[in-house]
């Protein structure tokens, strides 16, 4: 047996048009599996599916901030593609703003994107019908929901949020053989790093001492999620998987 | 927005006493101007005036000036 083997799976990833979310539909698909695309960006979704091989994958442009129709919209994508064999939540605000400029609006829109459209996307892909046997769900957590960070209280929040969740429900729904966990990455090569580090000046350092191996890519997130995807990580759920070259143990 | 109340918006929000600062006031005298500082500017020019201010641009400021410059 092949450890990474996604042959014939159907796997749902959402914030599927950049970054993390991007990766891990180009890696899943070479390791076998057919996807289906959500984001909100469908020019990016297009220039993912154009990449990948296959004609069984799909792509749908939605907002998952409209949670009430998070439901109808899953319904309707499962009932032309089948159950799924796995479900990769990577769409969410990474929000960086100081208590002072918070408001509870903001508070709420962030909660929502990246905590409460998690659940509910949950809820709808393990109703009956909707799932295979040994269904994986994975999200995308961040380091900073177990270690504090000034100015990101939202964002970290909600992926706290996120990790907890994740733990209650990956019993609750031990018995339908569904497997739950979240990937845990500190600091990944992306835009919003390289504006971090201009904006602090001498933090590259400082985020590279405690991150001792090094920046990572979202390449590098996408392999462990492809792993909690597979077989191999069958004993595995309820569980923060690190991403973070070494930044938790510091 | 005039200048003047640009000022005070910014006074405002980074919490200082009125007329503390002027066009030509350096960001560096400012009291604990660091990098939650900065994010308060970057944040502040984003929600009040849609500029999307980054950590690089904000690193050439040097006066108030150039906040005011910035945000129209």
């Amino acid at each position: 047996m092949k450890l990474l083997d996604l042959t014939g799976k159907k796997i749902l990833i959402t914030g599927a048009a950049v970054g993390i979310g991007k990766e891990t539909a180009i890696l899943v698909n070479k390791l076998g599996a057919e996807v289906i695309l959500i984001d909100i960006d469908e020019n990016g979704l297009k220039e993912v599916i154009a990449s990948l091989e296959g004609n069984g994958n799909q792509f749908y442009s939605y907002d998952l901030n409209d949670l009430d129709g998070i439901e109808s919209e899953i319904d309707k994508i499962l009932f032309g593609f089948g159950p799924l064999d796995g479900f990769v939540h990577c769409v969410g605000i990474r929000s960086r703003r100081p208590l002072s400029m918070m408001s509870p609006k903001l508070l709420s829109e962030i909660m929502c994107l990246n905590f409460g459209s998690f659940v509910e996307l949950v809820r709808c892909v393990t109703k009956k019908n909707n799932f295979n046997k040994g269904l994986s769900i994975v999200g995308i957590s961040s380091v900073s929901s177990l270690r504090g960070s000034a100015g990101v209280t939202a964002y970290a929040s909600s992926k706290a949020a996120m990790d907890c969740a994740v733990r209650c429900l990956a019993k609750e729904l031990a018995s339908k053989k569904i497997r739950l966990n979240t990937v845990v990455p500190a600091q990944v090569n992306t835009p919003a790093y390289k504006d971090l580090i201009k904006l602090k000046g001498d933090a590259k350092d400082d985020i590279l001492f405690r991150q001792y191996l090094g920046l990572g890519e979202p390449a590098d997130v996408a392999n462990i999620i492809a792993f909690l995807l597979c077989k191999g990580s069958g004993l595995i759920t309820g569980s923060a998987i690190p991403a973070d070259g070494g930044f938790l143990s510091t | 927005m005039t200048n003047k109340e640009k000022i005070r918006l910014i006074e405002e929000t980074l919490e200082l006493e009125e007329n503390t600062l002027t066009e030509n006031t350096m960001l560096s005298e400012i009291e604990n101007f660091d990098s939650m500082t900065k994010l308060t500017l970057i944040v502040l020019c984003d929600d009040e005036f849609d500029k999307k201010l980054t950590g690089e641009k904000i690193n050439e400021f040097k006066t108030i000036k150039d906040i005011l410059d910035f945000m129209d």
